[in-house]
Formats: C-alpha cells, sequence, structure tokens
C-alpha cells in the first residue's frame, strides 16, 4: 500500500512529569496520513499535545516512539523541506522585514548572490502584500503584518510542506480573518502540503480539506478524521451560508465541548483499528450522507450529520 | 509659560554647582590670623604655616590649575613628569588593552557556558567565587608572577572587566529566545551561522550592558592599580601630586579622571543603542 | 642656575670621555705610571717619567720591583680612577672630599664577586646594557641616584639611564626582583631581608654602596610640643616607612631606650612616606621617623615639629642603599661598573656642602622628587626651621658616603633578631659579608698598598652604648626591651 505523503506512525511523546519520577504521557500510538497537495488541520483543547506532534513533524522535538514519514523520508530532523510558521511570528527584531526573510532565502541558497537573494525575498513579500515595509523592524509591524512576514519567510523557502502552529490565534480578529484570506489566495496559486494546528472551528473549515479531531490529553489520540464537506471554493464572508456548514461545524464543537473529553475519560472506547474513522458530516437532506469509516464498520452511536439541523 | 524641562533642569544644575563652588570658596577662604614670625624663620615655612592658609585650595586655583593642564596637555620633561594628556592616554590604553583581552575571553566562553547547561552548572562555583574579589586583590599575586607591573595592572583590568562580561554573556546567550532558535534550527543553519546571525545578535544588548558595566569598573581600578605601580597613568599623576601633597593637582587629576569615566560611559552607551532592539 | 650647571658638567663630559678611553689605550700599552698611588690627594697623575712617579724615566727604571700581578692590580686601579676623574684636580677634590680609604672601598666594588682580574683585564669594557632602569622611592634619600641623571653623571658613563619613581618599597622591590628595574634605591636592612627571603622569595642581593647617612628625623604632631620627653608618649601612634628600615630600628632603638616597649607601649605603623604628611595633619599618628623631605614638609606646612634629627640618635648611620642583585652584578658587570661609577661621583659630588643648594633645585622638578625647592635646601644644607618658631644649623644633618661597612649590616641584623623578625640561629658576620660589599673593598685597598680602614667592620655607638660587630649575640641580650 502507498504511504501517505506525510504518515505518523506510532507516535507517542512521552515527558517527566512534574515530581521529576515518573513520566508524562501527552498523546500515544498516533496513526494518521496527508495526502499531497492536502490542507489538514488538527484541532483539540489545550494539553492534547497538537503542538507536539507539529515540533516533532518540525523536527524540533523528537517522538518517544513511532516515527513520522513525510515525502519519502524519515524525519529526524529539522528540514528546509519543511517550513514553520510559528505561533508568535518569530521574527528577529533586529532584523528588517526584508532581512528576515532574507535570512531564510540565504539559508536555502547559500550560493546566490546578495541580489538574488534580495529579489526573492521581495518576491515573497509582495505575495504577503508588504512591499513598501520591507525597511522596517518588527517593532514598526502591525502584528498582522509581522505574522504576514513570517508567512513570506516560510513560503520563501519554497518548501515541500508548510507547518503552521496556531498561526493567527495571537492577533485580533479582523486581522485574523483578512490573513485567512491572504492564505486562501496564496493557497489558490501554491499547492503545497499544509499541515496546521488550530482550536478555531471556523478557521478549520474555512481552509482545511481534512480536520483531526484529537481527544483531551493526557494520552490523546486522534478520535477521528472529519473530511470537510464544504464545497472547494468558498470563502470567509459566505462560509455560513453553505448548506453543510452548519452540520460540520456543530459536529466539530460537539466534539470540543463533549466528546473530547468523555473519550480522554474513557480511554477503553478507544478502537483497536491503527487509522482512525473517517467523518463526512452533511446536512440531513442531502441523498449520500453517511458516516462511514475506513474500517467499514460504523464509526460510533451517534449521528453526527443529522443532529445539527435546528 | 514654562521653559522645557532640559532648559530647567539646566538652570537648577547651574543652580548647584553655583552653590557648591560658592560654599567651597567660603569653606577654605579663611585664612587664619597670620602667625608672628621671624622673617627669617617664615621663609623657611610654608603659606599654611605662615598665613594660616588652608591646606584645601579654593575653586580658583583649581579651574586655574585646569586651564594650566588643558593649556599644555601633551609636555613630557622626564620619565617622571608627563602631561596630563599623556597620563590620561596611558591609563585609557592599559585600560582598553586589558579590556579588549577581556572582550576576547568573556564572550566565547559567555557563549559557551550560555549554550551548555553543563558547563554553566560546573563553572558556576568559580565564577561565583571568582567575582566578588576586589581587583586589586590581584596584584600582588599578579606582580609576584608576572613579573612585569605594567602587565600586571593589564591583568588587573582583564581580571576585573572580565566578570561583568562574562555573566552577562552566559545570561544574554542563555536567555536567547527558543523561537529564535527554532526558526534557525528549521531554516537548518550550522551552529556558527546560528552564533552569528541569531545568537549574538538576540544577546547583544545585555553582553552590551556587561560590557558598560565592565568598562566603568575597569577605569576605577585603573587610577588604584596605577597608584600601587606608579610609572605612567593617571592614577600615578595623582600619586605623584600626592606625594607633593598638592592637593590642588589631586583635585585637578580627580575632576579628570571624572570626565573620561563620563565619556567611555558615554561611548559604550552609544554603542548600546546601535545595536538594542525593539521587542 | 642649576641648569647652567647642568651644562657645564655635560659639556665636560665628551672631553672627559676621550681622556678615559686615552688612558685606558696606555694602560694596555703597558705603561707604568700606574704605580704610583691614585688615591694620594696630593699626587698628580701628570706624567714626568713614564708612570709619572718619579723625577726622570732612569729612577722609575729603578723603582720597578714590584711583582707582576700587583702591579697589574695597581695599573687597573689607577685606571679607573683615572678614568672617573681624568681632570686631576678634580680627582684630588673628591679624595679630599670623602677621604682615600672610602673612595677605593667604593670604587674598588667594580670587581664584585672575585671576578675583579677579568674585568680589571679589560678595564673599563663596554656596558653589556647601556639601557637601564632604576627606580627610586621621592625622599632625599635618592639624591646621588636622583641628581646623577640630570646632572649627567650617568651619561659621562656611556649609560642611558631611566630614573623611575616608584610608589612604595614594596612595590621597588617587587619590581627589582622582577628585573624590571636593573638596580634600585632600597632601605639598606631590604637587601639583607631580600637575601634572606623575609617578606619576599629569597634572591641573593648586594648593597654595593650606601646613598646617605643620617638625613632622617623624628617628626611629632604640632599638638605634642610640649611632650618632648618620650616617657610621656605612651599610647601614641608612629608611622615609619617599612618594616625593614632604618626607621622601624632606630625609633624602636629610641622608644626602648626610654623605657617604651615599641610593641606594647605605642603603635608602630607602615605607612608610604607620602602619607605621612597627611596622616599627621589629620591626626591619625602622633609622630614619625622618617626620610627627609617629608620631616622637613611636616615642618613646611605647619602641621608638625623636629623632635630630633636621626644623627641624634646615631651618628652616621645608614639610612638608604644602592641594591643590586647579584644576578644583574653578575651578568652585567660592565654596566654595573659604569653605573655604581656614576652613583660615586654623584655621591662624592652630594658630600659636599657647597653643592648642596644646587642639587636641592636639580632634584626638585616633578620628574624627580617633586617638592618645594626650599623644603630640599632646608634639608641639604642643614639650616632648617624646626618648627618651633627656630632656624637650626646642622651641615651633618645629612650626608652621603657610599662605604658599606659590614658591621652596619651586622647591626640591623641584630636588629632584626631583637625586634622578632627573624629567629633561631643567625650568621651575623656571613649574612653581613654576602650582603654588604666591603670585603671586597678592603681586599683591593690592601692589595694596591693603601691603608684599609682596621676592618670591613667598625665599632660605632648608638645612644652612648658602643656596638661591637664581633658580639652580636651579647649586644642583643644588653637590651632590657627585646622580642627574644
Amino acid at each position: 500500500m502507498q504511504k501517505p505523503f506525510i504518515s505518523v506512525e506510532g507516535l507517542t511523546r512521552r515527558f517527566p512529569d512534574a515530581s521529576g519520577k515518573g513520566t508524562l504521557t501527552v498523546f500515544e500510538d498516533l496513526w494518521f496520513g496527508v495526502e499531497e497537495g492536502e490542507f489538514a488541520c488538527v484541532i483539540g483543547h489545550s494539553g492534547c499535545g497538537k503542538s507536539t506532534i507539529l515540533n516533532v513533524l518540525a523536527g524540533l522535538d523528537s517522538p518517544t516512539e513511532g516515527s513520522i514519514v513525510a515525502a519519502g523520508k524519515h524525519v529526524d530532523g529539522p528540514s528546509l523541506d519543511r517550513a514553520v510558521i510559528f505561533q508568535g511570528h518569530a521574527l528577529m527584531p533586529w532584523l528588517t522585514a526584508l532581512a528576515n526573510v532574507e535570512l531564510a532565502v540565504s539559508s536555502r541558497h547559500p550560493k546566490w548572490s546578495t541580489q538574488q537573494v534580495r529579489d526573492h525575498a521581495m518576491k515573497y513579500l509582495a505575495l504577503v502584500h508588504l512591499d513598501g515595509s520591507e525597511d522596517k523592524k518588527p517593532a514598526q509591524l502591525s502584528g498582522g503584518m509581522k505574522q504576514r512576514v513570517g508567512i513570506a519567510r516560510a513560503l520563501s523557502l519554497e518548501p515541500r510542506i508548510l507547518l503552521m502552529d496556531e498561526p493567527f490565534s495571537a492577533l485580533d480578529a479582523l486581522t485574523r480573518g483578512a490573513l485567512q484570506d491572504e492564505v486562501l489566495s496564496i493557497r489558490s496559486k501554491i499547492k503545497q502540503t499544509i499541515f496546521m494546528i488550530t482550536h478555531d472551528v471556523d478557521e478549520a473549515l474555512l481552509l482545511a480539506d481534512k480536520i483531526f479531531l484529537m481527544t483531551n490529553g493526557p494520552k490523546a489520540w486522534v478520535a477521528e478524521v472529519v473530511e470537510n464537506t464544504l464545497p472547494k471554493e468558498r470563502s470567509r464572508t459566505d462560509l455560513h451560508k453553505l448548506p453543510n456548514y452548519y452540520p460540520m461545524r456543530n459536529h466539530l464543537i460537539e466534539f470540543l465541548v463533549t466528546r473530547s473529553r468523555e473519550l480522554a475519560l474513557n480511554p477503553g472506547q478507544r478502537p483497536k483499528e491503527r487509522m482512525p474513522p473517517i467523518v463526512r458530516p452533511m446536512a440531513i437532506f442531502n441523498p449520500v450522507a453517511a458516516v462511514t469509516s475506513e474500517a467499514g464498520k460504523p464509526a460510533h452511536p451517534m449521528q453526527p450529520g443529522s443532529a445539527s439541523v435546528a | 509659560m514654562h521653559a522645557s524641562l532640559t532648559v530647567r533642569a539646566a538652570l537648577v544644575s547651574l543652580l548647584l554647582l553655583g552653590l557648591g563652588l560658592g560654599a567651597w570658596h567660603l569653606a577654605v577662604a579663611r585664612s587664619g590670623p597670620a602667625v608672628k614670625m621671624d622673617p627669617e624663620y617664615a621663609k623657611l615655612m610654608g603659606a599654611t604655616a605662615t598665613q594660616g592658609k588652608s591646606a584645601m585650595p579654593g575653586p580658583g586655583e583649581v579651574g586655574a590649575k585646569i586651564w594650566q593642564h588643558l593649556r599644555d596637555p601633551f609636555y613630557d620633561k622626564g620619565t617622571n613628569d608627563k602631561g596630563i594628556g599623556i597620563q590620561l592616554a596611558y591609563s585609557i590604553a592599559r585600560v582598553m588593552t586589558g579590556y579588549l583581552l577581556a572582550v576576547a575571553v568573556a564572550v566565547p566562553v559567555g557563549f559557551l557556558i550560555g549554550m551548555s547547561p553543563l558547563m554553566s552548572q560546573a563553572l558556576d562555583p568559580f565564577i561565583q567565587v571568582m567575582k566578588p574579589i576586589s581587583p586589586l586583590a590581584w596584584m600582588p599575586l599578579a606582580l609576584y608572577t608576572i613579573k612585569d607591573s605594567s602587565i600586571s595592572a593589564i591583568f588587573v583590568i582583564f581580571i576585573c572587566s572580565v566578570w561583568p562580561m562574562l555573566i552577562n554573556t552566559a545570561f544574554g546567550v542563555a536567555s536567547v529566545r527558543k523561537e529564535w532558535l527554532n526558526v534557525a534550527k528549521t531554516l537548518e543553519m550550522n551552529p556558527v551561522r546560528t552564533a552569528f546571525r541569531v545568537i549574538l545578535p538576540a544577546a547583544a544588548p545585555t553582553i552590551l550592558t556587561g560590557m558598560r558595566i565592565s568598562i566603568g569598573i575597569a577605569w576605577l581600578v585603573i587610577v588604584a592599580a596605577e597608584m600601587l605601580v606608579g610609572g605612567t597613568g593617571i592614577g600615578y599623576f595623582v600619586w605623584n601630586e600626592w606625594n607633593n601633597l598638592s592637593i590642588t593637582n589631586v583635585i585637578t587629576a580627580i575632576l579628570f579622571i571624572g570626565v573620561v569615566g563620563m565619556l567611555l560611559d558615554q561611548v559604550m552607551a552609544y554603542l548600546q543603542r546601535l545595536i538594542s532592539y525593539a521587542d | 642656575m642649576a641648569q647652567a650647571l647642568l651644562l657645564r658638567l655635560r659639556r665636560g663630559d665628551a672631553g672627559r670621555d676621550k681622556a678615559a678611553r686615552r688612558d685606558t689605550r696606555g694602560i694596555h700599552k703597558g705603561t707604568v705610571m700606574s704605580f704610583k698611588d691614585p688615591f694620594d690627594p696630593a699626587n698628580t697623575l701628570a706624567h714626568s717619567c713614564s708612570c709619572g712617579e718619579h723625577e726622570s724615566q732612569a729612577a722609575h727604571d729603578a723603582a720597578v720591583v714590584d711583582s707582576t700581578d700587583k702591579r697589574y692590580e695597581r695599573v687597573v686601579q689607577s685606571a679607573i680612577v683615572r678614568a672617573m676623574f681624568p681632570q686631576d684636580a678634580q680627582r684630588r677634590a673628591f679624595l679630599a672630599s670623602v677621604g682615600a680609604s672610602t673612595a677605593l672601598a667604593a670604587i674598588a666594588q667594580f670587581f664584585p664577586l672575585g671576578m675583579a682580574t677579568e674585568a680589571l683585564a679589560q678595564a673599563q669594557g663596554a656596558p653589556e646594557k647601556k639601557d637601564l632602569k632604576v627606580g627610586f622611592i621621592p625622599i632625599t634619600c635618592a639624591t646621588p641616584i636622583i641628581m646623577a641623571h640630570p646632572m649627567g653623571f650617568y651619561a659621562k658613563q656611556g649609560l642611558n639611564v631611566e630614573v623611575v619613581k616608584t610608589a612604595g618599597w614594596a612595590v621597588i622591590r617587587d619590581k627589582t626582583l622582577n628585573k624590571e628595574y636593573d638596580a634600585a634605591h632600597m632601605l639598606s636592612p631590604m637587601p639583607i631581608a631580600i637575601s634572606m627571603g623575609l617578606g619576599s622569595t629569597a634572591v641573593p642581593f648586594a648593597v654595593p654602596a650606601i646613598e646617605n647617612i643620617n638625613g632622617q628625623a623624628i617628626t611629632l604632631s604640632i599638638k605634642h610640643k610640649d611632650k618632648r620627653d618620650p616617657k610621656q608618649w605612651k599610647g601614641f601612634k608612629f608611622a615609619v616607612p617599612f618594616d625593614y628600615s632604618m626607621h622601624n630600628y632606630l625609633l624602636r632603638y629610641y622608644l626602648a631606650e626610654h623605657g617604651l616597649d615599641p610593641d606594647t607601649d605605642v603603635q608602630l605603623r607602615s605607612v608610604p612616606p607620602p602619607e605621612m604628611v597627611a596622616n599627621l595633619r589629620a591626626d591619625n599618628i602622633d609622630g614619625f621617623l622618617a626620610p627627609d623631605n617629608v620631616c622637613q614638609r611636616a615642618i613646611f606646612d605647619g602641621v608638625g615639629f623636629n623632635h630630633i634629627l636621626s644623627k641624634e640618635i646615631w651618628d652616621g648611620h645608614p639610612c638608604c642603599a644602592f641594591a643590586a642583585s647579584k644576578a644583574f652584578i653578575a651578568e652585567a658587570p660592565n654596566s654595573y661598573g659604569a653605573l655604581l661609577r656614576a652613583i660615586i661621583e654623584a655621591t662624592a659630588y652630594a658630600s659636599k656642602a657647597e653643592n648642596r643648594k644646587q642639587i636641592a633645585e636639580a632634584i626638585a622638578p616633578a620628574t624627580y622628587l617633586n617638592a618645594p625647592v626650599t623644603v630640599l635646601e632646608q634639608v641639604l644644607t642643614g639650616t632648617y626651621a624646626d618648627g618651633l618658631g627656630e632656624i637650626k644649623k646642622d651641615p651633618n644633618r645629612v650626608t652621603f658616603d657610599p662605604f658599606p661597612w659590614e658591621s652596619f649590616a651586622v647591626w640591623m641584623l641584630t636588629q632584626m633578631k631583637r625586634w622578632g623578625q627573624i629567629k633561631g640561629e643567625v650568621d651575623y658576620a656571613g649574612s653581613g659579608k654576602q650582603v654588604f660589599l666591603a670585603t671586597d673593598a678592603t681586599k683591593l685597598m690592601k692589595e694596591a698598598g693603601f691603608t684599609p680602614p682596621p676592618a670591613t667592620s667598625k665599632t660605632f655607638v648608638v645612644m652612648g652604648k658602643t656596638f661591637d660587630p664581633a658580639q652580636p649575640e651579647d649586644y642583643i641580650k644588653s637590651f632590657a626591651i627585646k622580642r627574644t
């Protein structure tokens, strides 16, 4: 069987606990895959270890057990092919916007001339509409602009995989929306595999093709994979008008509000199968509304699609 | 209408200076009753003995002396008598030599300590013990082992300026934000490039704070060190004039020492402004 | 005035140097005029026969009966005296003023450590090292070392000597031990202490010449002007310049003779001389036994008065010394010889009362003593204000005589033992000989046919009590107050 583009296999991460004697298992035996060109999103409560998954993917952290294979290669450290957009913008405050991007470009292309590096960096700053602000230091930029620089920096690497760690969580709602639009528009131009962490349901619905739902920690696991059933072409403004919007949204919210906690309290409910079930929540009048699982058995007792049309 | 704060502050400064100088003048101006003395005997005695003059000079005398030094700061009348400009240059050269050596040692070692928790813990007890030692306490040991007084003076400058820089560098390096280091990692930067492009600029303000503290200490210490070993330098000048009981020259030298110390500090402050960053 | 003098001296130098070289060549050619005792002030060294001693060459030839060795020694002696004083008038004046034996003894120090013969074979060999550094402490005791610089005595010997003012005795010791200085002005007990390893590592040091005798004083705070009896001094705080100093030993001696135990009845502190006046003014100390110009400066500034001069304790006591490590003497004998010639010449010059005013002016500037000329004149001429309203006159307040009597060293050793600075058995005579190079002097004087001082040691009287250098232990035992 062909492995997915990103294949997470049996990933477990334990940290020493507060007493220093025992260990704390954040998540255990995770299995899931992301296909090339897919926009995957992990949703879960704080403490479920979603940032840790991203760190392992980025090569900044290593798993206690299991491994990740990305683009056919075993992940055992950071790589320029896996660019990270950090939660805080993580810009070097002593460098201008341009220099921040240039630092990345010259790391990617050490042999390039200064001019080549500059042109390439400018190209990506222009992509995030920051041409004109390239000589400003981060302190002179607004929060949204800083994160744009962060995005430009990651994109300038032209990575095969883009990792986003709650990239907009520190921004106010208006800016966040604008940046989400930005990501959508970039995505229409550059087809990259994207793995994003978020706890914003609408953000996931807007951006992601596939949403991994994680139970609460400790010993969290991916309870199910929700396939986004909204049309590919969607925008933030008319998202809520789409027919499958509410079933999707309610399914996610319901998971976050109740099921993530209940599942964590009853680890016995974790299915034996490695791969989490795939769920496609849909409006009740949709003739193909169904809940299927990869293993071919009922996913779980609730009918996620139907419950929410009220 | 109020004048700006700066102007008002300057006026208050001037007023305080005037009051201080006035009080100084009054305090030393009183001349005791002229002592009755055989004129032949009086010829052999100094003014403090014959006219009951205060042993402290007044502001006028000090001012005249400063002017005298400023008019000819670079005269050279032999090994033991050089102009105040030359003496200051000697002291500054000594301070700079010891100080730059300290920079050359403290910054790399500080880097090492800052980046390695192991080294940090291993070296900590040594640093804690060495740091509080008065630099001048090293002097006899330096003279004994180095067997050269001017190198000993430089060593003392070195040893006193190394600690603040070492500690600040280590602290600055250790507290470089994890996220910047993560950026460097994801960019696959090698350790040298990370050190120069990320850690050094990130820790630079902290390092420079240490350097600024150090230069202040070094300047404090050089005066005392030169008073001990003599030869050249502003400390020697003070000692030489103290030897001649010329309080006027001592006060003059004190003012010069203060001004040079301030200038050194300002240079460091300027550098600090250059490399600091707003977050 | 001083400047004119300097010029005169310097101008004279070149000519004298040439003369010296001519004379040296003469020796190598084997002329025998040097048989004549060059230390006899009555002699001229003008030539009437080939040696100048005889009325005619015939008379001369008849007189040549000396053994070759002795003749050789004398030739060299004579050569050196003439090298130093090529002008007869000057030479005679010098010998008359310091005494032939003293001069020879001092000059004989050119040949230290038994290497005389080799050194003499080359007579005045070129200095191995021309640029020398000599450290000094800015006090009048250093007069010969200092004045030799402005007055050109060093230059005349072909040396480029830098006289470096130094902050204190410990520093001058360390810098000399570290070879930063080639030779230095020290307190005369210091080379003994250094050689014995007291207060430093033991390094063999030598005193080839004493610099000054007398020249110190007990100065008391002006508020004690009515307490002239030492018995009233209980609880006083006194300053001395250094632990290993004649000042320390003389003050202790003086106090003990008046029934005060210097360790329990009063407090003695080591204070650098420059700080003494300030401390006296600040009332931190009640008095000090210090080198001049410090004593006179306290009087000049109206904060102290002269209680007694140190010569009233021991007339003719040594104070400071010209000291060098034996390593330097062995490594650079010619430089050392040249240096010493300059010092001895300067000492001879300084010993003359009529030169003292000029010297005062020459050494007063900031680069040397950095002291008011009035003060230095009072010290050097011995006409001084006593701080109590009287002008006193004592031409021997300070004087200069280079002979390093071994018994001086022995006396210092007895005092070191007496006050517990050294413990156990002391080889007085041996230690004295090692450091104070008087033995060579006597030996050379005898070989040269002079009447040397009765011994390299002499007895002297300290506060009415005669010191016999042959009986040092008995001397110590005779004191009521001691630490042994």
